[in-house]
């Protein structure tokens, strides 16, 4: 089927049905993934998928409807259904699909498609997750068991109609590998993870070493214990940093920052961290997860410093925040075809510093270093933070014991000031969003 | 006292009459010969089991934003899983189209996990007939969109008139009426029909000194929607606007072990988090939860009892059929502070030789059933929620709360609190803001030292995530103490 026709035939049924303005969202994907258990294959599951998400505009009000049904039926009650939601909305002279001005020339993504992945063959998953799993069991044995190894595909297409001229469409591979450890010692389990996600089966890390990675991170917790209540310098592992900035970057929703709802809402252009740090979000990262030549409503993407060496730059917009705050849209539309287009980063990443982890724990007395988080993170209002860490204890420069069941607390914006180091260590570990390891000149731990 | 003003609407623990038997409803999802003739193709390597699960929902979701309805929405999404076990591996497969050589397809992709030789065999299904615990006689998807809309206007300008300090109110409706069929090669065919929907509020209000404080709060259920009328949008609005406003100007929270009085209601996520998890017979079985192997030992205090009720009338985790087609039930996991049973789906009673407890869900026919909670709360004690209160001398009072989050392997979990004050001699001092309270679920439930009588089920807003897999659950709680809890905060000493 010619999906690229499909949305533009459902837009022009929208139209010629009454709505001013139209627009399809169509995706189209297959993909397949397996867990191994024991040497064995613990499940396998394939499928495609489909669905197109139809906004309308009449008379400045926005009605919005999905369906995941294409026979001709299915379209024409989409389209009835976004057209008599739009009488439910209130008027918004704002309301508007972008037009020419926004919409513009695409930037160059790179390859987004590697054909190894799209032909992946189902055994090649089934003997990379046993692989896993063995090099995990190996690697020590007080491993004693898996939550989950497995590993997957997934193939999509993406493509945008709308009546004001936009027409695209891209297609992506996607290919992972993950293992969930848990090790065993003296009455105590600790789980470990580790993984890696790719477009292109190249880049991708060979199973074995994420299994050994996997392993190494669930024994290093064994004996996990609580500290005392104190204020120490902590180090985020590049995994807890990118949840960190992930919070901040939700902040920078422009949306949020124009209902004054935000952390950063009266911050811009003022110095925020020191000038080490920059904070990115790029669709247009070459071989990124979320790379894609325009963005959920057909505009295109770029790259956005967030924190431009230390100081507030810019906030991320969709077309229609951007002309409620009369700002320019950043391409950061995001959407799946089931819900309408809102604000969210694409490749978000803090930029890497040029000392290795090692020298930022080497440079500490006392200290922590965070391996995970619990909890949801900050407020991005208030940005009031505190969650639950586990994590290693730092004496005298060197990692000694694990530590669980403790708390750190602090406020993002403290936080960003406070940002004493920042590792060489940049990944994008598993997600769209990238860190290194970083350190905080210091933050409240709680324990006994 | 800065409790919650939500109108309680059912006792959590009293809905133990014989449920009553629906009619099957006349139009099938599927023609039953086309769920028997997909059973056979799952079948034709020779499997063990095979099931055909499929699911068609509606739903509709209403945005308001700076007092406006920003928008609103409504979707259709159907498919077929088939799903096939053959020893212990399952093989999977599923379908957004629906015409016959789709699924037929999926259901010989699923079959492929079995290695055997062909197979003819033919697997008859019958309708059973399930239990009713939800009644909404108008499917909220036929509920015309504008009245949904206007309970968010009600809202909203009702959390602005509440107070001069509110800045901003946004508020979300969403329902789905959800149809669900599962036929399986044991010859059981059921079908439900699921309603839920749910408003929730969220309020910023700004200080003096331009602080600000945020506060969030609703409900809803399997319920019909006239339950609006017995549960005013105006209270949800007042009520987030009340701990937006309440918690402007709170002091920051002191670090380390205190002792913590839980508010009843939405407080049972302390339960989700602490055990019901860490019993859920996927982990119990790989060995992966710190609750393995620990049955008949003494897990919490004796004041402790912990029940997972899937029965309970129009509750937001409420259940006629788990997605494998088992009857809801009611579960006691702890009782006076012994572990007493896991939460198990088919695949792990069979593998583990138990039966399953109806505890198999999944958030749509896209994923696999794995063991999951229902709605999950304390029984009552006998302390007096006021005695609670007054007999601690120093602590932290915890009135709402955000959500939490569980490492099912070191038992460590989080509970993140919207509101606290302070405790000082038996009365409520000021609010504290940004607390957290971090703990080992054995531990934690026996420093249980109070348990109130005052059960409270949650308004109706819970959404529990698993493996990617979001489904609505209900929690509840009577008012609680727990003594020396860390709890996570700024002030050192």
């Amino acid at each position: 089927m010619d999906y690229q026709k499909l949305a533009k035939k459902i837009v022009q049924r929208a139209t010629k049905k009454g709505a001013s303005q139209a627009e399809a969202f169509l995706e189209v994907g297959r993909q397949s993934s397996v867990r191994v258990r024991e040497g064995q294959i613990e499940d396998l599951t394939q499928s495609t998928s489909k669905g197109v998400g139809l906004r309308v505009v009449v008379k400045g009000r926005l009605g919005f409807a999905f369906t995941s049904d294409f026979e001709p039926s299915g379209l024409d009650l989409l389209v009835d259904q976004a057209l008599k939601l739009a009488q439910a909305a209130a008027p918004n002279k704002l309301n508007g699909l972008p037009g020419v001005k926004e919409l513009g020339r695409f930037g160059d993504t790179g390859e987004l498609y590697d054909a190894a992945v799209a032909n992946l063959p189902g055994d090649w998953k089934v003997k990379a997750a046993l692989e896993m799993e063995k090099a995990g069991r190996a690697e020590d044995s007080r491993v004693t068991t898996f939550n989950a190894v497995g590993a997957g595909d997934f193939v999509s297409e993406v493509y945008v109609a709308s009546s004001e001229g936009m027409a695209g469409g891209y297609s992506g591979t996607y290919v992972y590998l993950f293992a969930m450890p848990v090790a065993a010692a003296d009455g105590q389990l600790q789980k470990g993870y580790w993984l890696d996600y790719k477009r292109f089966l190249a880049d991708l890390e060979p199973p074995e070493s994420i299994g050994r990675e996997a392993t190494r991170r669930a024994v290093r917790m064994l004996g996990a214990k609580r500290v005392k209540t104190q204020q120490v310098p902590v180090l985020f592992d590049p995994l807890v940093t990118a949840s960190f900035v992930s919070g901040v970057a939700r902040a920078a929703s422009g949306n949020a920052v124009h209902q004054q709802a935000s952390m950063l809402a009266s911050l811009q252009g003022k110095r925020l961290a020191s000038e080490h740090v920059t904070l990115v979000d790029n669709g247009l990262l070459p071989r990124g997860l979320s790379t894609a030549p325009f963005d959920g409503e057909g505009v295109p993407t770029r790259r956005t410093p967030i924190i431009d060496r230390g100081v507030m730059s810019n906030f991320l917009y969709d077309a229609f925040t951007a002309r409620k705050a009369k700002a320019r849209p950043t391409g950061n539309a995001k959407r799946g075809y089931n819900a309408q287009p809102s604000i969210g980063t694409s490749n978000l990443y803090l930029e890497a510093g040029t000392t290795p982890p090692e020298q930022l724990i080497r440079e500490v007395d006392r200290g922590f270093y965070v391996t995970s988080l619990l909890g949801h993170g900050a407020n991005p209002v208030t940005g009031e933070l505190s969650a639950g860490a586990n994590g290693l204890w730092i004496e005298n420069g060197e990692l000694t014991h694990a530590v669980q069941e403790v708390t750190v607390a602090g406020n993002v914006l403290k936080m960003l000031q406070d940002m004493d180091g920042i590792g060489n260590d940049l990944q994008f570990r598993g997600g769209t969003v990238g860190a290194p390891t970083v350190r905080f000149r210091q933050l409240t731990l709680s324990g006994e | 006292m800065p409790r919650a003003s939500a109108p309680t609407r059912r006792a959590p623990s009293s809905q133990l009459a014989p449920p009553a038997v629906r009619q099957p409803s006349p139009a099938p999802l599927l023609p039953q010969a086309l769920l028997e003739r997909l059973l056979a193709v799952a079948m034709e390597r020779g499997g063990d089991f095979a099931e055909v699960y499929v699911e068609r929902t509606h739903s509709t979701s209403v945005a308001l934003e700076e007092s406006r309805i920003k928008s609103a929405q409504t979707g259709l999404v159907q498919g077929v899983g088939v799903r096939v076990i053959s020893g212990g591996k399952v093989g999977y497969a599923f379908s957004d189209d629906w015409d016959e050589p789709a699924l037929l397809r999926a259901a010989s992709t699923a079959a492929m996990i079995a290695q055997g030789q062909g197979s003819e065999r033919s697997f008859p299904v019958s309708r059973v007939a399930v239990p009713s615990h939800y009644r909404v006689p108008t499917p909220l998807s036929d509920v015309e969109v504008s009245l949904k809309a206007s309970l968010l206007t009600r809202a909203d300008q009702a959390a602005r008139a509440f107070d001069s300090r509110v800045t901003q109110v946004n508020g979300v409706y969403v329902d789905q009426t959800r149809r669900i069929a599962v036929a399986n090669t044991e010859g059981r065919y059921s079908e439900d029909t699921q309603d839920l929907c749910r408003m929730s509020i969220q309020v910023v209000a700004q200080g003096k000194k331009n602080e600000r404080s945020t506060g969030s709060y609703g409900g809803g259920g399997r319920v019909p929607f006239t339950h609006w009328a017995t549960f005013p949008p105006e209270d949800v609005g007042r009520e987030a606007a009340r701990q937006a406003v309440a918690t402007i100007g709170a002091v920051d929270c002191a670090a380390g072990p205190q002792t913590v009085v839980l508010a009843p209601g939405w407080s049972g996520i302390l339960l989700h988090e602490a055990v019901g998890h860490g019993l859920e017979a996927d982990f119990i079985r790989k060995g992966t939860s710190l609750f393995a192997g620990k049955l008949g030992e003494k897990v919490a205090s004796e004041l402790v009892t912990v029940i997972d009720d899937g029965t309970v009338s129009s509750g937001r985790g409420s259940i006629n059929i788990d997605d494998e087609g088992t009857p809801g039930e009611r579960k006691v996991l702890i009782e006076n502070g012994v572990l007493k049973g896991y939460l198990y789906d088919t695949l792990n009673a069979k593998l583990m030789g138990q039966r399953s407890t109806g505890s198999g869900r999944r958030e749509s026919f896209r994923h696999l059933p794995i063991p999951r909670m229902t709605n999950t709360f304390l029984a009552p004690g006998n302390h007096h929620p006021g005695d609670i209160l007054k007999e601690v001398k120093r602590g932290l009072y915890c009135a709402t709360f955000g959500g939490g989050q569980v490492d099912i392997s070191n038992g460590n979990f989080v509970f993140e609190v919207s509101e606290a004050y302070q405790i000082e001699d038996g009365k409520l001092g000021r609010p504290v803001k940004n607390a957290i309270l971090i703990g080992v679920g054995p531990e934690a439930l026996k420093n249980v030292s109070r348990v109130g009588n005052d059960p409270q089920p949650d308004p109706g807003m819970g959404v529990c995530g698993k493996n990617g897999q979001s489904i609505p659950v209900g929690v509840g709680l009577p008012t609680v103490r727990i003594d020396n809890v860390t709890v996570g905060g700024t002030q050192v000493g």
